[in-house]
């Protein structure tokens, strides 16, 4: 499905990726002095950032701290909120996302979003998983038929759905819920996969599920991952940010950020004193 | 009633506290609430049941056959004379007002009872109804060989069946070989009825259209100058075949309709006349006063099928109600084919599109408004402005050789479903609004996340999704539009329509022509009938059927509606 499949070997080099040096060939998303506001009320407060190819990268801190507000930048979901106003830019593959000239539907078809709560669309599960690439105009019900197997395991579901492609989506449990729209995510073979707090509504064993999959899913995709609870950061990701206040405060590999974080403010947070 | 309130409310107060703690005690419970609210729900039960039950009861009760009496009445001049007929009604009259109007009656009555006697034989006396007060009866007798015959003119004939006439050859005899002979003959008459019909609607309808449609193409070709004289004889040869056809078929007509005539029934009236009726003018024939329970729940289904599906006869005092059945939805599903897309569409802009600002708002507001318009308001504009601007346009630029009569410049089934359409589109673009609005934003995050438009988000989820709002919104719409009556009177309804807005004729649905409509028809039966107490049971009749039909459509859509809802059930996680 996508050629960018690194193997065991390279994937224990790129963990230790100096991220303040990236080279633009390690680059997903180049994000330079963003300011984010919703009407008077500043939101994002001078972002910079790169989020490496390849890995999963997981964005914590307190509620109201930017950080999905941060993510839904990255595929402009922004623009669905009226009064939203964003200076600054972000790259994906040397090109700013917010120039006049970029379709806001090719960007999401590269960059692909899953949400909080599982939004799966009242149609069958085959349908949910064939959305995207119908919208393409793809007929083809062979390239259709293996675009939903490919897309049902990648995601982990297949075994669980296959005798009941045809039946209505809304019968999934929660979690098969959201690992259905994991499928109809890369069904479209997206580059990024953007996940705003995916396992927030989820049962532990459903999240347990889910968190495997990340790690399955930066083999193939870049990974960018919301979540406040720091356990799961520690486990599914290589880089993680935390944003405290509208404000990046410290990105750096997890490992590091959590054993030897350099901010007092990360410490105080990762430590449990606050948030 | 409040000042008694006020007095209890003291009087509780005054005399025991105890009884007024109580009071508040179960004024707090809640109960009083319960009590009044569902006495509420009762009491609107109450009229809606106590509504439908009459005019059901009232409606229905017609087509049950009556038993027919023959009463021996003594006459103002002291005469006895016989007087046949079914019952209609029974009335009180106080015994002092007839004593006022010189009537004999002993002291120690308070009441008399009057009848309403339908006699029918409506050519041969004055009046087909007569009251009777029941102290002129000096007997009254059910006597099983009186029949009743159901005529396509005049209405009913009671008597007694003496002969009948086949062929020019007279059967008497006994009462059972009659009615056999007589149904027989009828049968006979019903077939070439029936083959004469067909011949009617199939071929001569068919051959007129045809020969108008010639017409008005001559008349084209003048109006262009384009009638050159290979085209003028071409028309001619066109017509001439034409018209040798329709004598050919029309002398068919006439045979069958002549041999139509030949039987005859002779019947004894009332007055000891006789009387003979001829079989073309005899729609059916029956002796309730023979008929056992089971025989009469049997021709009371027929004659509720009959009413249902037949032509009306007498200016609609008789017969039955199909073109009025069949325009009602007709004009109604034209009406929800064109209210759909366009309250639909509205919605859609004013919900999705539209900046939310005062603009928006004010227009919303507006459109609410439209829904309080009197619909006689809708009618005079849909006769001014669809009737004569639009439907006079169309007819100079697309019909002006049928100049001077008007194609669509005159009030028809289109202008109609359009002036209804207009009336309802306020309820389709609010519940549609509402449909929309309860989408969760999540769904349509979903599907603009997986490349889609804002256009492609909305038809291929969010639409869909509020399809059973639209179907809600479609749902009052034509509620509200079966039975409209006013604004249609000056758009298109017509007291009798000679042809359906459907046929057999290219191209089969034909826009322009006026219609029948059952609440109009109610309105012209109970108020413009030149026979009053005939056609007072049709009124009810219709009433019932229009409450049916309406339900009818409700239920079609309402189960379209639940199957959308089940298909998109679980809006909410």
């Amino acid at each position: 499905m996508i050629n960018l499949e690194p193997t065991h070997l390279e994937s224990a080099d790129t963990n230790l990726l100096d991220l303040a040096n990236l080279t633009d060939e390690q680059t997903a998303f180049s994000i330079e002095s963003l300011d984010l506001y919703y009407g008077e009320k500043q939101a994002l407060k001078n972002v910079s950032m790169r989020i490496p190819k390849g890995q999963v990268t997981a964005f914590i801190g307190p509620s109201g701290c930017g950080k999905s507000t941060l993510l839904r930048c990255l595929n402009r979901m922004n623009d669905l909120i009226d009064n939203c106003n964003i200076t600054g830019e972000i790259k994906l593959e040397q090109s700013n996302i917010f120039d006049r000239n970029v379709d806001v539907a090719t960007l999401r078809r590269k960059v692909g979003m899953v949400f909080q709560r599982p939004n799966p669309f009242p149609k069958s599960i085959y349908e949910n998983v064939v959305y995207g690439l119908r919208l393409q105009g793809i007929k083809d019900r062979r390239r259709l038929d293996q675009a939903v197997e490919e897309s049902l395991r990648g995601a982990a579901l297949w075994d669980e759905v296959k005798d009941r492609l045809h039946d209505n989506a809304l019968g999934l449990s929660g979690g098969q819920q959201q690992r259905l729209v994991i499928a109809r995510a890369i069904a479209i073979e997206p580059e990024v996969l953007l996940l705003d707090e995916p396992t927030s509504a989820l049962d532990p064993i459903s999240t347990l599920v889910i968190e495997e999959l990340i790690t399955e899913l930066k083999k193939k995709f870049t990974v960018v991952i919301v979540t406040h609870n720091m356990q799961q950061a520690a486990r599914v990701s290589d880089n993680t940010a935390f944003m405290y206040m509208g404000e990046l405060i410290e990105y750096s590999d997890t490992n590091t950020l959590f054993t030897t974080p350099s901010k007092k403010q990360t410490e105080d947070y990762i430590t449990g004193r606050y948030g | 009633m409040l000042l008694g309130m006020k007095k209890v409310g003291t009087n509780k107060v005054g005399t025991n506290t105890d009884g007024a703690g109580s009071m508040k005690k179960w004024t707090k419970s809640g109960s009083p609430m319960i009590w009044l609210t569902s006495g509420a729900v009762s009491v609107s039960l109450i009229a809606v049941l106590g509504l439908l039950g009459l005019i059901a009861w009232r409606g229905l009760v017609y087509f049950w056959p009556s038993t027919i009496y023959q009463f021996d009445v003594v006459n103002p001049h002291g005469q006895v004379e016989v007087v046949i007929g079914e019952v209609y009604e029974t009335d009180m009259i106080p015994a002092q007002r007839l004593r006022e109007n010189g009537h004999i009656i002993s002291d120690d009555v308070e009441e008399v009872a009057s009848l309403l006697v339908k006699t029918g034989n409506r050519e041969l006396v004055e009046l087909d109804f007569r009251w009777l007060l029941t102290t002129t009866i000096k007997s009254q007798q059910v006597l099983p060989n009186l029949a009743v015959f159901e005529r396509n003119k005049n209405g009913n004939f009671y008597g007694t069946m003496s002969s009948v006439t086949v062929d020019g050859r007279k059967v008497t005899g006994d009462m059972d070989t009659l009615i056999e002979t007589l149904d027989d003959s009828l049968e006979r008459v019903e077939t070439l009825q029936d083959q004469a019909d067909s011949l009617q609607n199939d071929k001569i309808n068919g051959l007129n259209f045809q020969l108008e449609r010639l017409r008005l193409k001559e008349r084209r070709f003048e109006i262009d100058n384009e009638l050159t004289p290979d085209r003028a004889v071409d028309l001619k040869v066109q017509r001439k075949t034409l018209n040798d056809e329709y004598l050919l078929h029309e002398a068919q007509l006439f045979k069958f309709r002549s041999a139509m005539t030949r039987d005859f029934v002779t019947v004894k009236d009332m007055r000891g006349k006789f009387v003979n009726i001829n079989l073309s003018n005899l729609l059916s024939f029956n002796l309730p006063n023979q008929m056992n329970v089971l025989t009469k729940a049997g021709h009371w289904f027929v004659n509720i099928g009959n009413f249902v599906m037949d032509d009306p006869r007498e200016a609609n005092t008789e017969g039955g109600v199909f073109p009025a059945i069949f325009g009602t939805i007709f004009m109604v599903m034209l009406m929800a084919v064109i209210v759909t897309p366009f309250g639909v569409v509205a919605a859609i802009y004013l919900h999705e599109y539209a900046k939310k600002g005062i603009v928006t708002k004010f227009i919303r507001i507006a459109v609410i408004n439209l829904a309080g318009v009197p619909s006689v308001v809708y009618g005079v504009f849909g006769l001014g402005f669809f009737v004569y601007i639009l439907g006079g346009s169309i007819d100079d630029l697309f019909y002006p050789e049928a100049s001077p009569s008007p194609v669509f410049g005159s009030p028809g089934v289109l202008w109609s479903a359009l002036t209804l359409a207009i009336l309802t589109l306020p309820v389709v673009i609010v519940s549609t609004e509402e449909g929309l609005s309860r989408i969760p934003i999540s769904l349509r995050q979903g599907s603009l996340a997986l490349g889609a438009t804002k256009a492609e988000t909305l038809w291929k989820v969010v639409v869909p999704m509020a399809s059973p709002a639209i179907m809600t919104g479609l749902i009052l719409a034509v509620a509200r539009a079966a039975g409209e009556v006013a604004p249609l009177m000056l758009v298109g309804v017509v007291k009798m329509a000679p042809t359906l807005p459907v046929d057999g004729n290219f191209p089969f649905f034909h826009l322009d022509r006026k219609f029948m409509h059952l609440g109009f028809h109610i309105y012209d039966v109970g108020f413009q009938s030149p026979n009053v107490e005939a056609a007072r049971p049709l009124v009810f009749a219709s009433s019932f059927l229009l409450v049916t039909v309406i339900v009818g459509l409700n239920m079609t859509a309402i189960r379209i509606r639940n199957i959308l809802r089940e298909k998109y059930r679980s809006l909410e996680h």
